[in-house]
């Protein structure tokens, strides 16, 4: 009797919040087809479930042209402007990469109300916003902090030997010249390594430009002349060269993507790893070796007192080309709801709409999951008061490229670090130029 | 009436005949490769569509020959193509040889042999990034297992160790290419000259030497033909074990290209490379030609 009226009351809550959600209008739409590009895969696609809702609730058909990882979905629509052929209304984006599509996109300033933008963080409406226009509206956002491994921080022949070595106390990390003495400090190669960065393409592009952030580096000046070639950028890049050199790292790590930190850590391979909020409930799941064992801490700070937040996010956009904007501009709406927040945010990914961080975390809360409530509230703060873009330009994708490779030949010895960002910023002041910026 | 419109007049027929070839050629070749040699000239990139009629003359050609970086994936090209061929004609040649001898399952182990070449080289590349990982991978478990080794060796990162892993992908997914080819050879080969080479005394090398090797070199010089031109554009594999990378080790001509050309979204500048890359598959093609036609006259066949 308990169960069922238990039971009774949770159905008339959900009843009574997908009402709620349901309540919203999104326009009628009958008989027709929305064409989308969306992004796949696994963390991506437990939203697009909702879309027959929409489809339910507009009278219109959805029809999925593409369903890609960024990186694809990325090639594609180049191919696609290059051609022309832009025969589709709603497409995924990404803040760091929209300015690359600029000529493709609609902006939404007055296609979406004013009420529904200003739901939305406004951090994070500022960083979907190019050139003065909101060229998407965001889906969830990425920034990375410290995920570690408790019992190594608690155990107490640890704790001694550390002091004894380093003349200070071992805690998480507050400082990056902390975390790279607990790297090595944690090292016991092969079993055991003290961390692992992701070491191509953006990924290293993007630690590197947080780091130089972090020591108090630009990578350009204000007439576009990359700058990163400073001693800033020498002392963010050796900060990589150094636990390579000392081994604190595995080799591999120079071919490490995110799924290899993600699944490395979760195999108990390295100490700590900054990594996205996305992983929390897998790192301390029962799937991980270290499930139950997984402490979370802000991402630490440079010597300039400022901490590392490369941020970006994930969002929704509509084409110029569209011949139903309003319908596209329901979508992406309705695909940006407090209700389909909620189903993102569930799985740790971080919500941009400011109430469903509160919600989300009252649900964690009820529920008695205070490894997600603390992860919340750490990529909370750090999402408010530490993350920052890249430059919001179309050729951040140039620039990442140009960069990635010689940060690479640093971290393996070829060149030193000042070589390595010397040639970069060559290849990149030549990027710049061919862009018309200088 | 003309010379040239009595031709057209007395080939009508045939001429008619080829005329929808000779179209659907200009339309899906001759068009677009004239297309692609004109944007090598402009600063076209596919992101800014008007830059197509953005005319800067040699300039991609001139940074192409200043570019060190560029030079350096050709070399390595170049180096890995001589590796990998080389590799497999030995593998090859001594895989047909043994399968010929064999009188029993023979069919069996020719399709066993196959099954390398049916798989896509993007699940070839997978595999053998899974199997050289540094932590998790398969060899480097296996050599810590029996205790040869205590630490992971950077099969993916170490430049000669990074360059070694991707030639030996490269030649475990396409020695049967050889194999195949070389047995058809085998297979061709008259008897007689053989029996009458035993007769007279010769060896097993000197029979091998001088009387199936010099029959087999126009199936080998064809099997070369065809891998230059698969070798010289290698891409999937590559891309998949270490994207080039780190550091450009293991960087070949179309990774390159290929992340100039979509990822950075250049494609005046990437047409360029291609350009300049081609001369390297028409060099190929011509010199084993060249040695096919040889190794032909040799036998007499023409």
């Amino acid at each position: 009797m308990r169960n069922f009226t238990k039971t009774g009351l949770a159905t008339t809550v959900a009843i009574v919040l997908s009402g709620a959600a349901s309540a919203q209008d999104y326009g009628s739409f009958e008989d027709y087809t929305l064409r989308v590009k969306l992004i796949g895969g696994a963390q991506y696609e437990p939203l697009y479930t909702l879309i027959p809702e929409w489809e339910a609730a507009t009278g219109a058909k959805v029809e999925i042209l593409s369903r890609k990882s960024h990186f694809e979905l990325d090639r594609e629509m180049k191919q696609d402007i290059a051609a022309g052929n832009i025969d589709y209304c709603v497409f995924s984006n990404h803040t760091n990469f929209a300015p690359q599509y600029d000529v493709m996109t609609q902006p939404l300033d007055g296609l979406i109300d004013a009420d529904t933008i200003a739901a939305f963080s406004p951090l994070v409406i500022s960083h979907a916003t190019v050139s003065g226009d909101l060229f998407s509206l965001p889906r969830h956002s990425d920034v990375s902090n410290m995920f570690y491994v408790k019992s190594l921080y608690e155990d107490e022949a640890n704790k001694a030997a550390f002091e004894k070595e380093y003349g200070y106390a071992l805690t998480p990390p507050e400082t990056w010249a902390q975390a790279s003495d607990q790297a090595k400090f944690f090292t016991d190669a092969p079993d055991r390594y003290g961390t692992h960065f992701a070491g191509k393409d953006e990924g290293i592009t993007g630690r590197f430009y947080e780091m130089l952030v972090a020591e108090g580096g630009v990578l350009f000046d204000d007439n576009w002349k990359p700058t990163f070639n400073s001693e800033e950028g020498v002392r963010a890049l050796n900060w990589f060269v150094d636990l390579y050199q000392a081994k604190a790292v595995p080799a591999g790590t120079t071919n490490y993507v995110w799924d290899d930190l993600g699944l490395g850590f979760a195999a108990g391979a390295v100490a700590y790893d900054l990594d996205w909020a996305g992983w929390a409930a897998y790192f301390n799941g029962s799937d991980s070796k270290i499930g139950g064992d997984v402490g979370v801490a802000l991402a630490p700070k440079g010597s300039s007192g400022k901490r590392t937040g490369w941020s970006g996010s994930h969002t929704f956009s509509i084409t110029k080309a569209c011949d139903n904007k309003d319908a596209a501009a329901s979508l992406v709406t309705f695909l940006t709801s407090q209700n389909a927040q909620m189903i993102e945010a569930r799985a740790g990914l971080l919500p941009t709409r400011t109430q469903v961080w509160t919600d989300v975390i009252a649900e964690f809360k009820a529920d008695g999951n205070a490894f997600m409530v603390e992860v919340f509230d750490i990529w909370g703060q750090s999402m408010a008061d530490h993350a920052f873009t890249p430059p919001l330009i179309a050729e951040w994708g140039e620039v990442s490229n140009a960069l990635w490779p010689q940060l690479q030949a640093a971290i393996l010895g070829d060149v030193t670090a000042q070589e390595a960002l010397d040639k970069a910023a060559k290849e990149v002041s030549e990027v710049m130029e061919d862009a018309g910026y200088n | 009436m003309s010379k040239f419109s009595r031709a057209i007049r007395d080939h009508a027929v045939p001429l008619a005949l080829i005329a929808p070839s000779i179209l659907v050629i200009l339309v899906v070749v001759l068009l677009p490769l004239m297309f692609s040699f004109y944007t090598s000239f402009t600063n076209y990139r596919l992101i800014r569509p008007d830059t197509l009629w953005d005319w800067i003359g040699l300039r991609n050609y001139q940074r192409l020959l200043a570019d060190w970086d560029f030079w350096v994936a050709f070399g390595r090209t170049i180096l890995f193509l001589t590796v990998a061929l080389n590799l497999e004609l030995l593998f090859g040649l001594g895989l047909a040889l043994l399968v010929n001898k064999i009188t029993w399952g023979q069919r069996t182990l020719r399709t066993i042999m196959m099954f390398p070449m049916m798989f896509s080289p993007i699940l070839v590349g997978f595999q053998f990034k899974y199997v050289f990982n540094d932590t998790i991978g398969l060899v480097n478990n296996a050599l810590q297992s029996l205790g040869l080794t205590e630490f992971a060796i950077p099969f993916l990162v170490d430049r000669w160790l990074a360059f070694f892993s991707i030639s030996f992908a490269e030649i475990w997914m396409s020695t049967s290419i050889f194999a195949i080819l070389i047995l058809a050879g085998l297979f061709a080969m008259p008897k007689d000259p053989i029996e009458a080479a035993r007769v007279d005394g010769c060896s097993n090398w000197q029979v091998f030497r001088h009387i199936t090797l010099p029959f087999l070199m126009p199936f080998i010089f064809i099997a070369m033909t065809i891998r230059s031109l698969d070798v010289a554009r290698a891409y999937d594999v590559v891309d998949v074990m270490t994207g080039g990378g780190p550091a450009q080790r293991t960087e070949l001509l179309w990774t390159l290209i290929a992340r100039t050309a979509y990822d950075d979204a250049r494609m005046g500048r990437a047409n360029a490379m291609a350009y300049a890359s081609i001369l390297l598959s028409i060099f190929f093609t011509w010199y084993f030609f060249r040695k096919l036609m040889d190794a032909r006259k040799h036998l007499g066949a023409f």
